[in-house]
């Protein structure tokens, strides 16, 4: 407020901890040019005013909580945390320290501030144990009076008031004689006990107030903590014993909002006179929480007779304020008058100064209140001139000082105005010197121009708070949402993670499919996402499909690429499902790189969701509610959970060009049902008939099985037909088909890749499948897919019929093993051959299928054919001798399209250089299989076919 | 040898897999490891506990070492750095799940921090309970007992622990160390009941069910220690030893103020011829001469008096009680010889006793109360006792001393230590007041007995009303403010006394009236107010405020009599004798006025009243009027007042007899 225009003036900085001094327990005091500072820590600091400097670091055994001078006895007295009560010497200590702090005067005289940052200055005298004058671990607060020590203990259900003689610095160690002892009955005990409670969050606090006429001068009792009360006020609260013995009464604000009294005279002591706490103390008042300060100001104008403080005043943590003083019903009698105010707290530290002053330290600056002048004018209709009663309402003045926790008033200066000695949170010392003479801190003595002012300032006041009320309610339902959010989140996680097996509640399943669009035949794929769990997912839900390229998806193969793409799940419900389409290419020039990897996922990003609630909160909150700011959050911060990984290979895009279907048609080329793949298997699996015999025993020891679909090369290439096989492909984009040579001198691969042949299944010498006896059943194989003429086939099979069986003779083999186990198959243990399909007991031999059925589109190996082998290995041992499969010496084979359009444009990927002549349609490309483990085919040299 | 065969049943080695789930038969070596094998002393395995019991070994012998440390505040850091050491040993040991090896060594540190602790803080607290209960626990969760009777609290733990004991029979000796502490921590609080089941528990004669707190203690005998065993800082039988002689002193100091004093004589004589320190034996020997005296042998009382006088400090409550001792035989030199030598023995400070650092028998007595005959209360209280019975006898010279001095110690604050005053369970300060200014009077020294009171008077000016108060206003003030017109109006009235002395009886009738003035503001019908205080009651009661009426009527009445203007006089005592009929000091001063005015007939019917009254019992004894009041009324009364009469009779009724 206008007024106030502290002169703030930096003394010095103490070492402080991180983050700050904390309220309660540093302390400034100051007697003559000295002003001894605790700051909580071990160390107690005495600076001279004077010389603007430090002179004096004493390091005490423990904590410093409480620091107390007793100016008759030059003594100072440091109560330090579950030791005791210290006592030193003012006079010895200035001298041992000025012999060994003479050498550091000159270095820090420039600037005493350089003590902020490392040691002080000024060199550290430790505290001798044997000051110790009362070693008690469970005192929390003293004060000292004339001689008299008075402490409060903090027993294990109470605490304990306790009068000592106060025993010099320097005397003989003998036990401080007791004078008197009482508890106090609190109504909730202090935590903790003996010996060993945490520190006290709130220390109680002592003082001592004193009738006038009591012996001692009122300096002497203001500076030790202190003060004189007028009489009336004093009978009144003390009762008339205390007045008549004018005896000192002890004060004691508890941690719990008591505010109760002792009358020091009436403390008798002994075992066998022990007090009567109902006797002696009283309890004058209870603030309901934590009481910070006590203390006395005069709220009347100082007449002749009484200049004592005629106001007791009580501050608690919350900024409650408890104000009493004296006052005269009608009736002529004595009555108290107590009022209690409301304060912005929570108050950190407090002084009385005069005029009815009270300073006050909150988190957002120091403040002062007049309680002297705060009230109304001067009732006209009160013509005795008796005491004005309490003003009903304080308005606080801020002095613009910030975060200050220990404060004194040093003195008053004769203009009008006062000095405060402060200490910061950050450690500094300062003096503010107020003016409050001119000082008009309340709106009733302004003149009227000025009430409108007042009313448009606070007007805007309410407006500011109105607003920030809103906007605080906003980021409290802002968090909440978000709580909601993640508890949903969590459901869902949770839903996933605990379904290992079996169907997962939400799935994603992937279906590709050819179609035309701009005049080109694209492979599409169909991601769609099916939410089958009780929960839904809303906001902060991402769904992240990733196409992965090239030759190996399984790992990062530079060669290979990824596209992601997220899909934002604005809100899926329980049941609903969501599907997207995705073009898998080929890319622009042409090429289609096989296998591709469609990977599902869904994210969660927490950013999202919480980025917005704790943006909200804003930096002027309380910092006891620390948010997590913002930025604590990582950019990448979510909930990743895969669904699925679905691989498009090269069966699932073979299209015959031959077989020339409507274009219409093609499009459905690779429908659903269309895989033949996963026809082929799901006729092995399918019919679930009780294995018997040798059957049932294998199904029993030997492991997965492993099925090899062969495609004849010449098949294909008689397939792939009019032109020149590999003509037009440039050699090094396509990577050799390790393992396909041809003794027969055809050139599939230019150059063999020497060593083991990737296509374990199908041995490179004898054609795939050859030497595989197992692999071949008796018979021709039965209709993997039954043929259904009746039934629209997809194109491929439309189009292998179509193409005749001419072509199915072809001796070239595709040869794929089967997958075990996988996951779209049906897990049985291994593939029971299909009905019909027995596998040969032993040798090998080749049963070709002389009548092609047209509805049979797989087919076995053909006779003499050296088949590039394509093998897919889930589990089993793929190709392994023992390995129980199909084989299906093929009279037909799968009609490998050639793709009207792109065969022509080169491929991109970077096939071995040993690659030679491929077929046109280069684009198949057999990589290692998406969801192999790493054993088997995928460390092999990775086989390509480019037929 | 025995043990061993013992231990097999209660499957401490299957169990070791379970209490140390990490240390398996081939964990690596560790400490936690080490008292699988406590009984080997070799080896890495046996150093922990080794090291454990060495620490608490060294911990006892450093409490001995602060125990014979002369230096107070030394003694009391050592004390204290004890007090941690073993309270971070029991840590360390109770950070481990409790094994049967172990426990002993870990019972023994508990006892010994709760014997430390407890003599530190001058008494048994709930914390050492909750100390004995882990102990406990932990004894039970090696036998897997825990749980169903956690809620039977400590006495259930007591009795399925030491129904266990018998299987764990190296765990006893420290048991009934543990036991002792509980029985002394039942004794300061007074669970008498628990502590006679728990002995009968430990003497394991539950059929016998002696209910004789002391038989019990008597026939408990706690095993010896083994020799080697952890050193401790007192052991079961010592602390036997203390709570014998407070259990016997309890006893017999409860039968004492109850009444049954054969039963508190016998109890008390144990207690005197057991283990006994100093202080605790002159308490006993002064219970047993305040038994004796109600017993009505004063002379062995008096006998035990002195020798709890030889016995030492403190010499308080012996001296207290020879003087009722002598007050009762009617010896009031003597009585009033000890009270003087009582006042001087409270004077001497108490060099504050250093506390033991075991468990005391003073630590198990109980805090005397006011009502304790063992009670001598403080150096005022001492003071005033005797300065009211110096004033209660007569003594007026004296009382007027000893109240000057007390008043001198009350509030006189050159002396460096406070002396209480007498409050709280004497009268409150303005009483001792006013009995001082009634002394002085009482001794002739009226100028010093007007200081007294104008010291009051601007002591509690500041509380007094500033305006007339009117009773029923005042009623909604403090309590204080309520009784505050009530010993105001005893200051004008013992000024008014004051100044008839002093021979001046304008401004005697002028106090007088201020007097009257406040008390007829105040109605005495303030019967329905609820329950008054403590304070209240003692400041003035109904009846003493009509007799303070009264007094002040006859006081003024009799200062019209002297100035000769008998029609006020007989007004006032008019008044009087409306306000209290009973009173016959009221009557008497009416009577000896309305004949002095020659009304004979009224003069003649009030005679006629008095005698009917005489010949009712006399109710004054009933009446408790505060001690400045008795003493006020004995100076209106006259004392020749039944000589008066009979003339009376003679000189007013002879004329009628014809």
């Amino acid at each position: 407020m206008a007024g106030f225009a502290p002169r703030v003036q930096y003394l010095a900085g103490f070492r402080c901890p991180l983050g700050g001094l904390a309220a309660g327990k540093p302390r400034v005091l100051c007697h003559g040019a000295e002003i001894f500072v605790s700051t909580g820590s071990e160390l107690v600091y005495v600076y001279d005013q004077d010389g603007r400097l430090l002179t004096a670091v004493y390091r005490f055994p423990g904590r410093v909580w409480h620091l107390e001078l007793s100016t008759p006895r030059r003594a100072l007295y440091a109560l330090c945390a579950q030791k005791g009560i210290y006592c030193l010497s003012l006079d010895q200590a200035s001298r041992s320290v000025s012999q060994g702090a003479g050498d550091d005067r000159d270095a820090d005289e420039d600037d005493s501030e350089d003590s902020e940052d490392g040691e002080p200055p000024c060199p550290v005298s430790p505290v001798d144990p044997d000051a110790c004058i009362l070693p008690d671990a469970t005192l929390c607060a003293f004060v000292v009076l004339d001689d008299m020590l008075i402490t409060l203990a903090q027993g294990p259900a109470q605490w304990k008031v306790q009068l000592f003689g106060c025993p010099c610095p320097g005397e003989d160690a003998r036990p401080p004689g007791q004078i008197g002892e009482v508890e106090l009955s609190t109504s909730s005990p202090p935590a903790g006990s003996l010996g060993e409670p945490a520190a006290p969050h709130f220390l109680p606090v002592l003082c001592c107030a004193s009738p006038p006429g009591c012996s001692g001068p009122r300096d002497r009792l203001r500076r030790s903590g202190g003060f004189v009360l007028e009489r009336a006020l004093f009978g009144l609260l003390f009762g008339v014993d205390a007045s008549l013995l004018e005896s000192p009464v002890v004060l004691c604000g508890l941690p719990d909002g008591q505010l109760c009294c002792v009358v020091l005279k009436t403390l008798v002591t002994s075992r066998l006179a022990p007090g009567d706490p109902k006797a002696l103390v009283k309890i004058l008042h209870h603030l309901e929480e934590p009481v910070v300060f006590i203390g006395a100001l005069r709220t009347e104008s100082p007449d002749m007779e009484d200049t004592h403080p005629d106001c007791l005043v009580a501050l608690g943590h919350c900024g409650r304020v408890l104000a009493v003083r004296a006052s005269w019903d009608e009736a002529g009698a004595v009555a108290p008058e107590l009022q209690e105010y409301r304060l912005p707290g929570p108050v950190l530290c407090a002084a009385c100064g005069g005029d009815g002053r009270v300073y006050h330290s909150t988190a957002s600056g120091l403040c002062v209140v007049d309680l002297a002048r705060g009230g109304a004018p001067p009732d006209p209709g009160q013509p005795d001139g008796g005491p004005g009663s309490l003003p009903s309402l304080l308005c606080p003045a801020s002095l613009g000082v910030c975060s200050v926790v220990a404060l004194s008033v040093l003195s008053e200066v004769p203009a009008g105005g006062t000095r405060l000695l402060a200490l910061s949170a950050r450690g500094r010392l300062m003096t503010c010197s107020l003016d409050l003479s001119s000082a008009v801190p309340c709106p009733p003595q302004g003149p009227v121009e000025n009430t409108g002012q007042k009313i448009k300032e606070l007007l805007s006041g309410i407006g500011t708070v109105s607003e920030r009320v809103s906007s605080l309610k906003k980021a409290v339902d802002q968090r909440n949402q978000a709580l909601a959010c993640l508890n949903e989140a969590m459901n869902v996680s949770c839903v996933l993670l605990a379904s290992r097996e079996g169907p997962r509640p939400i799935s994603c399943t992937v279906t590709t499919a050819w179609s035309r669009a701009q005049l080109r035949d694209v492979l599409t794929a169909t991601c769609r996402v099916q939410n089958g769990s009780g929960f839904s997912l809303g906001r902060g839900w991402t769904w992240c499909v990733q196409v992965l390229t090239g030759s190996r998806a399984s790992d990062p193969d530079p060669a290979g690429s990824a596209t992601t793409y997220t899909i934002p799940v604005d809100r899926l419900g329980p049941g609903e499902q969501r599907e997207v389409t995705l073009t898998l290419g080929p890319s622009d020039d042409g090429t289609l790189d096989l296998p591709v990897t469609v990977a599902c996922a869904l994210h969660y990003s927490l950013r999202e969701v919480l980025g917005r609630a704790l943006a909200s909160s804003d930096s002027l909150e309380d910092p006891s509610l620390d948010g997590c700011p913002p930025d604590m959050l990582p950019e990448q911060e979510g909930i990743c959970l895969p669904l699925s990984d679905h691989a498009v290979d090269m069966l699932q895009c073979l299209r015959f060009p031959g077989l020339a279907s409507p274009p219409a048609q093609a499009p459905s080329l690779l429908g659903p049902t269309g895989d033949p793949v996963d026809t082929f298997l799901g006729a092995c699996l399918g019919p679930r008939s009780e294995p018997a015999g040798p059957a049932s025993l294998r199904a029993k020891f030997l492991p997965p099985s492993v099925a090899t679909i062969k495609v004849s090369a010449a098949l294909l290439k008689a397939a792939l037909g009019a032109g020149q096989p590999g003509d037009g492909d440039p050699p090094g984009r396509s990577r050799a088909p390790a393992g396909c040579g041809d003794p027969s001198g055809e050139p599939l691969s230019g150059q063999p890749v020497p060593g083991t042949p990737c296509c374990r299944g199908a041995s490179a010498e004898d054609g795939c499948g050859a030497r595989c006896p197992e692999l071949q059943p008796t018979r021709p194989p039965c209709p993997v897919s039954p043929p259904d003429p009746g039934q629209p086939r997809d194109t491929a099979a439309g189009g292998a019929d179509a193409a005749g069986p001419a072509e199915h003779r072809r001796p070239s083999e595709l040869v794929r093993h089967g997958r075990a186990a996988a996951a779209g198959v049906p897990a049985a243990a291994q593939p029971q051959p299909p009905p019909g399909v027995t596998p040969p007991p032993g040798g090998p031999s080749r049963c070709r299928d002389p009548v092609p059925d047209p509805g049979r589109r797989w087919v076995g190996g053909g006779a003499g054919g050296f088949g590039t082998g394509l093998l897919w290995g889930r589990g089993g041992v793929p190709g392994g001798g023992g390995v129980p499969s199909a084989s299906f010496p093929g009279t037909e084979m799968v009609s490998v399209p050639c793709g009207p359009a792109w065969p022509e444009t080169p491929h991109t990927a970077p096939f071995p250089p040993a690659a030679a002549r491929w077929p046109r349609c280069t684009w198949l490309r057999w990589a290692s299989p998406p969801w192999s483990t790493g054993a088997g085919p995928a460390t092999s040299p990775a086989p390509g076919i480019g037929v | 040898m025995q043990k061993r065969t013992d231990r097999t049943p209660l499957g401490w080695g299957p169990r070791r897999g379970r209490a140390y789930p990490s240390a398996g038969p081939s964990g690596g070596p560790g400490p936690a490891l080490s008292h699988q094998t406590p009984l080997s002393s070799s080896g890495p395995h046996a150093s922990c506990l080794d090291l454990w019991r060495e620490k608490n070994d060294q911990l006892v012998r450093q409490a001995k070492v602060a125990q014979d440390s002369r230096q107070f505040l030394r003694r009391q850091q050592l004390a204290q750095d004890a007090l941690e050491g073993f309270r971070e040993l029991l840590h360390s040991l109770q950070g481990l799940p409790p094994a049967v090896p172990v426990l002993p060594l870990e019972l023994t540190v508990t006892c010994n921090f709760i014997t430390v602790k407890a003599s530190l803080a001058q008494g048994f607290t709930e914390d050492q309970a909750q100390d004995i209960q882990q102990g406990l626990e932990r004894v039970l969760e090696t036998q897997e007992q825990l749980g169903p009777r956690q809620e039977c609290g400590l006495r259930g733990l007591w009795d399925s622990v030491l129904h266990y004991s018998s299987v764990l029979l190296e765990l006893l000796p420290a048991l009934h160390h543990l036991a002792g502490l509980q029985a002394a921590l039942w004794l300061s609080t007074d669970c008498l009941g628990d502590l006679t089941l728990l002995l009968q528990t430990l003497n394991g004669n539950q059929s016998e069910a002696s209910e004789d707190l002391l038989h019990l203690l008597k026939t408990w005998s706690p095993p010896a220690e083994e020799s080697d065993g952890p050193l401790t800082l007192q052991d079961a039988r010592g602390l036997k030893d203390v709570l014998l002689t407070a259990s016997a002193y309890r006893q017999g100091l409860q039968e004492l103020i109850t009444g049954s004093l054969p039963k508190a004589l016998s109890s008390l004589q144990e207690a005197a011829s057991g283990l006994c320190p100093r202080p605790v034996l002159v308490q006993v020997y002064t219970a047993l001469g305040t038994c004796l005296r109600k017993m009505g042998s004063p002379q062995r009382a008096l006998l035990y008096l002195v020798a709890a006088l030889k016995g030492g400090s403190p010499w308080g409550p012996p001296l207290l009680e020879a003087s009722r001792l002598y007050r009762q035989l009617g010896n009031t030199a003597a009585e009033l010889e000890s009270l003087e030598l009582l006042v001087d023995a409270l004077s001497v400070t108490h060099s504050s006793e250093v506390p033991q650092l075991f468990i005391e028998v003073e630590l198990l007595l109980p805090q005397p109360d006011p009502a304790s005959p063992l009670y001598c209360g403080t150096q005022s209280q001492a003071k005033y006792l005797l300065a009211s019975r110096c004033l209660q006898i007569g003594r007026a010279v004296d009382a007027a001393e000893h109240y000057l001095d007390l008043l001198a110690l009350l509030l006189d604050d050159s002396e460096p230590k406070f002396s209480p005053p007498p409050c709280p369970p004497g009268p409150c300060m303005p009483e001792v007041f006013l009995e001082a200014a009634a002394a002085l009077i009482q001794a002739g020294r009226a100028q010093d007995a007007l200081t007294v009171c104008e010291e009051l008077l601007s002591r509690t000016s500041s509380l007094l009303p500033k305006m007339p108060l009117l009773w029923e206003d005042a009623r909604k003030g403090t309590k204080e403010s309520l009784h505050c017109p009530s010993w105001v109006s005893a200051i004008y009235m013992l000024q008014g006394r004051a100044w008839v002395q002093l021979g001046a009886p304008k401004e005697a009738i002028s106090e007088f009236s201020r007097c009257l003035e406040l008390l007829f503001r105040a109605t005495p019908k303030d019967k329905e107010q609820g329950p008054a205080s403590n304070c209240e009651q003692r400041c003035m009661s109904d009846v003493a405020l009509q007799q303070l009426r009264v007094a002040a009527l006859i006081s003024r009445g009799l200062q019209w009599v002297a100035s000769g203007q008998d029609t006020k006089a007989l007004q006032d005592f008019l008044l009087s004798v409306q306000m209290c009929p009973g009173n016959r000091d009221a009557s008497f001063h009416l009577l000896q006025t309305l004949r002095r005015m020659d009304r004979r007939d009224e003069a003649i019917a009030l005679w006629w009243r008095l005698e009917a009254q005489a010949k009712l019992p006399q109710e004054n004894a009933a009446r408790s009027l505060p001690l400045y009041l008795e003493t006020y009324l004995s100076w209106i009364c006259s004392p020749d007042r039944e000589t008066l009469l009979e003339e009376f009779q003679t000189s007013l009724l002879e004329p009628c007899d014809p």
